[in-house]
């Protein structure tokens, strides 16, 4: 009998899983590595990708012996050898976590005789990579001070953020933090989140800073959590799923970095998510119609912090073809129309007014930019925002009728919110992240290819200043 | 598999059209190797190499407008002799993606347009780093670049862009 069938390992194979473990553990160390020299340069102060915000992290750059700091302030080609880095590396983990097919069950079985990454080991990493972000500055986008300049809008001040632009409080001392293309634009964002960030809006802006950050902290650790569970629940491996998203530069550098609401949004899908991949209850025969009704309320309440999650809905009431998530999802429109109306008045529920604002918006990383620039036109035009609802359209009643027919709707959902990402013109980092947890939790692997390729060429069209450095 | 097990072969979808009926699970799954999967597959991969092509010319795009721009910053200071930081680039005035830049700058050291600017039309090729300025005019201070406000307009550039 050979050594395999006595349960023993072939050298070979033991020499490669060792090959293995160095290897990830030498590209875990260029992520943090990467992680670390982000924050620190950034925590040196304003620069090119770093907004202008009130001193939170200058403690991590001054030398415990005191005296001046120490490092240079990150500009564009730091960030980008970090980003390029990182993706690299977050590159090779994934290949390593997910070698010999460890998406299946079988596969997996074959890994857990040999880890190269064991679940301890992912979970330190990516706990580690939160954590370091969460130290730092904000990096990149000056969304969070938006954020809390509607809170303090509202609370501060009595106005309605959702009538008035960040202008209107312009005495206030978030004010010069916000974006100036935002200082005229009132909140996009839904009530349910207008109202989560009210409690911080007394706690200054450094307060109300750290609390949005520690939000999105919580968020990004409950969305981790979920997306490890449905991954076990669907039967793939729920260490390469954690490694994917919580491992992922784009979410840990631009979503957690930037203290983005996005991340809040997507605990409240992976809730939906969750809920509707529970196990059977013995006996009763299928998932209950409380769990359905309440994964549709998830789904609402998503699209009450950011509309576009619910996109998700008609995926999950098409699958089921029941009343549950209907009339769970109508409960849920109803409380949350009730509280915003209240609240805020009719502008508050307005969702499709501020969708249809936000889709005006043109980006230099949108693919119909570099689509128009492709075909020699200087930019995006009206008639083509037209085109390109109308392929969304198109596409969303295509996953519509596959799932219809069977499809499984969460990665419909998540082809589905690909799709908007790629055919918005208003694309920012943390729009395609949007997709990655529902792609992990699915056996259809081609939207994982696709939502990893589309965001790897988002990182190359960010390269250009390392190409052609502006002085 | 729990969550995808459906109602999929339900006997209330008779009624329907083959092509809207449900499919049995067998057959319904992401896994499913049809000849839908195929053409979707197929057309993703065309959609990604699009993307591709799109991306990597935008990018080479990007670089060629940095390294232009990198020279007209260059060509501002030594035609100006002010080896100042903050100067604006207006691509749009010489028309968009017309290759022809203005760039604005303080005439004596001051905050951003709060003296007198002299604009620079800068364009053709990058030689030893610069490019050839083709005139130009005056702006007084905090006055944005429009026609009116335009003075002292010199080289072929400048000529009628004055208002006087």
């Amino acid at each position: 009998m050979s050594a395999v069938a006595h349960g023993e390992r072939p050298l070979a194979e033991v020499r490669s899983a060792r090959w293995a473990s160095a290897l990830a553990t030498a590209l875990a160390l260029v992520l943090v590595a990467a992680a670390v020299e982000v924050v620190l340069d950034g925590a040196l102060g304003h620069s090119a990708e770093i907004p202008l915000q009130p001193d939170i992290s200058g403690w991590l750059t001054t030398p415990v012996w005191g005296g001046a700091r120490i490092g240079e302030r990150l500009g564009f080609r730091v960030f980008i050898i970090a980003l390029l880095a990182s993706t690299g590396a977050y590159g090779g983990l994934v290949v390593l976590a997910g070698r010999a097919g460890a998406w299946t069950g079988r596969a997996r079985r074959e890994r857990a005789q040999a880890p190269a990454i064991s679940a301890r080991w992912a979970i330190a990493l990516v706990a580690a990579l939160q954590l370091i972000v969460f130290a730092g500055p904000v990096l990149i986008s000056t969304d969070v001070f938006s954020y809390i300049a509607y809170a303090r809008m509202g609370v501060e001040h009595g106005m309605n953020p959702y009538l008035n632009g960040p202008l209107a409080i312009a005495g206030d001392p978030v004010f010069k933090y916000v974006g100036t293309d935002w200082i005229h634009v009132a909140t996009a964002y839904g009530p349910l989140y207008t109202l989560l960030s009210y409690p911080l809006a007394p706690l200054g802006v450094v307060g109300a800073l750290w609390g949005m950050k520690l939000e999105a902290l919580l968020a990004s650790a409950g969305t981790l959590a979920l997306t490890w569970r449905c991954a076990r629940a669907r039967g793939l491996d729920p260490v390469l799923a954690l490694l994917v998203v919580g491992a992922n530069p784009l979410y840990v550098l631009y979503g957690l970095g930037g203290a983005h609401n996005d991340l809040i949004m997507m605990l409240t899908m992976m809730a939906a998510v969750s809920l509707m991949l529970a196990p059977r209850t013995p006996g009763v025969g299928g998932i209950g119609a409380r769990r359905e009704a309440g994964a549709a309320a998830w789904v609402v309440a998503g699209a009450l912090i950011k509309a576009t999650v619910a996109v998700l809905l008609p995926f999950m009431i098409l699958s089921r073809r029941r009343l549950a998530p209907i009339l769970g999802a109508l409960a849920a429109i109803a409380l949350g129309a009730l509280a915003g109306y209240a609240v805020f008045g009719i502008h508050g529920i307005d969702l499709v007014a501020a969708l249809n604002r936000d889709a005006a918006f043109v980006s230099t990383d949108s693919f119909a930019t570099e689509i128009a620039h492709l075909f020699g036109k200087p930019g995006v035009f009206p008639v083509d925002h037209d085109l390109l609802k109308a392929a969304l359209v198109a596409i969303v009643l295509y996953l519509l009728w596959r799932t219809w027919r069977g499809y499984d709707w969460v990665a419909a959902s998540g082809w589905a919110l690909l799709a908007i990402s790629v055919t918005s013109t208003w694309l920012l980092a943390w729009y395609i992240l949007w997709p990655l947890p529902l792609a992990v939790v699915t056996r259809d692997r081609r939207l994982l290819a696709a939502t990893l390729a589309v965001q790897a060429l988002f990182v190359v069209h960010q390269t250009s200043p390392l190409l052609a450095p502006v002085k | 598999m729990n969550e995808a097990s459906l109602p999929a072969a339900d006997a209330r979808w008779r009624w329907l059209p083959a092509w809207l009926r449900p499919l049995p699970e067998a057959r319904a799954g992401g896994r499913e190797k049809g000849r839908a999967w195929l053409i979707e597959t197929w057309l993703l991969v065309l959609v990604a190499v699009f993307l591709a092509v799109a991306t990597v010319n935008d990018l080479g795009r990007e670089v060629d407008i940095n390294h232009r721009l990198v020279a007209d910053l260059a060509t501002w200071r030594h035609y100006t002799h002010h080896d100042y930081v903050n100067i604006s680039i207006d691509q749009e005035t010489l028309g968009l993606d017309s290759g022809r830049e203005v760039l604005c700058g303080n005439t004596i050291p001051g905050a951003p347009g709060e003296k007198t600017q002299i604009c620079l039309a800068i364009w053709g090729p990058v030689r030893d780093g610069l490019r050839g300025v083709h005139g130009g005019w005056y702006l007084p201070p905090y006055h944005p670049d429009t026609p009116a406000n335009r003075y002292g307009c010199f080289g072929p550039a400048g000529q009628g862009r004055c208002p006087r």
